[in-house]
């Protein structure tokens, strides 16, 4: 009897005890159902938005994914592990004497990956900036008036790169989408170029777009805006190298070299290295003179020309008698 | 063998500006005349910025005028006197020639203007010099020299206040019109990039009268001292004087007028002068044809010198 009961008492317990995991269940259950709700009224949530943001036309819908953008990036980068780049250029400081007729440089760098099963380097992709110290400029359209072409319009930029010559692994069109270049300034278009202060609010876009083509095509012209579509080439699994083309009329100051890396589209990481362009020896002296004591330089090209002159005077002499 | 010039900021075959130099010189040799007419037209089509290949030249001007001085005060063939007042001129028309350059530089129309200064004076000489030079030859006796002509004929400008007595020209004019004759060649020497001897030598024997054998010297004498002055104020004004340019064109120049004067002794001077009228006629339609023809490019960047 007193087993019986303690057995009962047992069986009730174990009973018990096993009645109380079913119950466990459905709780658990429910939290599932209500999840999925709460999924699907997210999901409906972003579909409604999403379809009154493309009725609230195009413009709306940027303004609405650029927000959110920035929010998934990390997401992503966290999913694949942190890639970083690192990247050097072959010379730091480059002279700019009086033989200076144009350079070369290469810059180089590698892809760190975290994790050792790390995929192919031909997932991943590089675009290499190099750009020279912003400068103002102005540009100026030929006009036929009576027959004359004649400088008439004109557009100012307050900042314009001096130099920008871009590499990649393939073209930059592929690279990443036209708003992520545009938001890193990558490639002719969306490099800074920023109008003076009183041409704005004058000219039509239109006009203003083709000055700022004008600017590209006269750059590239001259080789001072290059790019260079598979410029980047991946040596082996991280390395990658790029060369770069001074020319002789380089604007003399600093080289900024950024170093950007995508995979999918996204940027992963970027680097920024730096090159120096100096004048050196004669040219820097010179060219200090000429702009900072004018004065003392025209003189001394005076004093110049006049012993030049003597000189000739005195071989003329010479040779008549 | 490149070079790389300072202020022009662009990297150059030196020997080609060498040539260039040399040819020049050899034609300045030849002729007798200053190289800034046909020296700053070249530099502006091998691509030197137009402000710095007229303030270069300025320099070089200055180089190439001070041995033909030098040789013709040794000859006593300089009137100091009337020298200096051209010279006070002079300065004062190239301080307005500075200015201007630099504000049809800044306006974006100084090669138009530059261009056109070379269309209207390089034709209006050629044009003349060629009439003279035909006429001279289809005259087998070529006893009239127009350059030979000298009187004491009085004109409206012997009526002028001011007057000096110039002993070496043996003039005694008013000196408003030499001022005013070295003011505006200074005037076209800082925005040409010439000496100016083409104007001021029919100047000084048609207007003045000075007599022929003091002219060239004395107009010698006043362009050296102008064009340094101008070579100076194109280097505070706006920094447009490339000293390495500067002498490599002066070592050709110097080098190509010495082979241009053993030249010239060989022709007649109405032949010299045919082929001077010709080869100024020339630089005159090629610079007039950039103005007329279709531009392969419409836009074009614009220099900003000392914005650094």
């Amino acid at each position: 009897m007193r087993i019986l009961a303690t057995r009962t008492t047992k069986s009730h317990h174990l009973f018990d005890g096993s009645n109380h995991s079913p119950f466990c269940l459905k709780v658990q259950e429910q939290r599932r159902v209500s999840r999925v709700f709460l999924g699907l009224f997210l999901l409906g949530m972003a579909m409604v938005s999403q379809e009154a943001g493309a009725l609230a036309g195009p413009k709306e819908q940027m303004r609405k994914q650029q927000p959110e953008l920035p929010s998934l990036k990390p997401k992503i980068v966290r999913d694949i592990g942190k890639e970083t780049v690192e990247a050097d250029v072959s010379t730091h400081s480059i002279a700019v004497t009086s033989g200076f007729s144009g350079t070369k440089i290469v810059i180089f760098g590698a892809v760190n990956r975290p994790f050792p099963l790390a995929p192919d380097p031909s997932v991943y992709d590089v675009i290499v900036a190099v750009e020279g110290k912003s400068e103002p400029l102005i540009v100026r359209k030929k006009s036929n008036v009576f027959g004359l072409w004649i400088n008439l319009g004109s557009l100012r930029f307050e900042s314009t790169p001096s130099y920008y010559t871009m590499a990649s692994t393939r073209p930059i069109s592929q690279i990443a989408d036209g708003s992520v270049l545009e938001r890193h300034q990558i490639g002719f278009e969306h490099v800074n170029m920023t109008l003076s202060r009183n041409a704005l609010g004058i000219r039509s876009r239109k006009e203003i777009t083709q000055y700022q083509k004008a600017v590209i095509r006269l750059k590239r012209k001259a080789h001072l805006y290059q790019q260079q579509d598979h410029g980047v080439k991946f040596i082996g699994k991280s390395l990658f190298r790029s060369s770069f083309d001074l020319p002789a009329d380089v604007p003399v100051g600093p080289l900024k070299a950024s170093i950007y890396l995508f995979r999918d589209g996204n940027l992963l990481a970027q680097f920024t290295s730096h090159v120096e362009l100096r004048r050196e020896g004669l040219q820097r002296w010179l060219y200090d003179m000429a702009f900072n004591y004018p004065l003392f330089y025209g003189l001394m090209a005076v004093f110049f020309a006049t012993i030049a002159g003597l000189t000739a005077s005195a071989v003329f002499r010479r040779k008549s008698v | 063998m490149t070079l790389y010039l300072p202020i022009a900021e662009m990297s150059v075959n030196i020997f080609v500006f060498l040539g260039m130099g040399c040819a020049v010189g050899f034609l300045s040799g030849m002729f007798g005349v200053g190289a800034g007419f046909l020296m700053t037209p070249l530099l502006i089509f091998s691509g030197i910025p137009a402000v710095v290949a007229v303030g270069t030249q300025a320099a070089q001007n200055v180089a190439s005028s001070i041995t033909g001085a030098i040789a013709q005060y040794r000859r006593r063939n300089v009137d100091v006197k009337m020298g200096v007042v051209l010279l006070a001129g002079g300065i004062v028309g190239s301080l307005i020639g500075v200015q201007i350059v630099k504000i049809l530089r800044e306006a974006g129309q100084f090669e138009l203007f530059v261009s056109l200064s070379y269309v209207t004076f390089l034709g209006i000489i050629g044009a003349l010099m060629l009439t003279e030079s035909l006429n001279t030859m289809r005259q087998a006796h070529a006893g009239k020299s127009v350059f030979g002509r000298s009187s004491g004929q009085h004109s409206w400008i012997h009526g002028l206040p001011f007057k000096i007595r110039f002993h070496r020209s043996k003039l005694y004019i008013s000196a408003i019109p030499p001022l005013m004759i070295g003011a505006f060649v200074g005037f076209l020497g800082a925005i040409m990039g010439v000496g100016g001897g083409f104007i001021m030598v029919p100047a000084m024997i048609y207007l003045l009268r000075i007599p022929t054998n003091v002219v060239v010297g004395t107009s010698l004498f006043q362009i050296v001292f102008v064009t340094g002055v101008t070579a100076i104020l194109h280097a505070t004004t706006n920094q447009a004087v490339d000293i390495v340019l500067a002498l490599v064109l002066m070592i050709g120049g110097v080098i190509g007028a010495q082979f241009g004067a053993a030249a010239s002794e060989k022709l007649r001077g109405e032949q010299l002068r045919a082929m001077l009228a010709g080869l100024v006629l020339l630089v005159c339609l090629r610079i007039a044809w950039n103005l007329i023809a279709p531009p392969e490019e419409l836009y074009s960047i614009g220099r900003m010198l000392g914005g650094h």
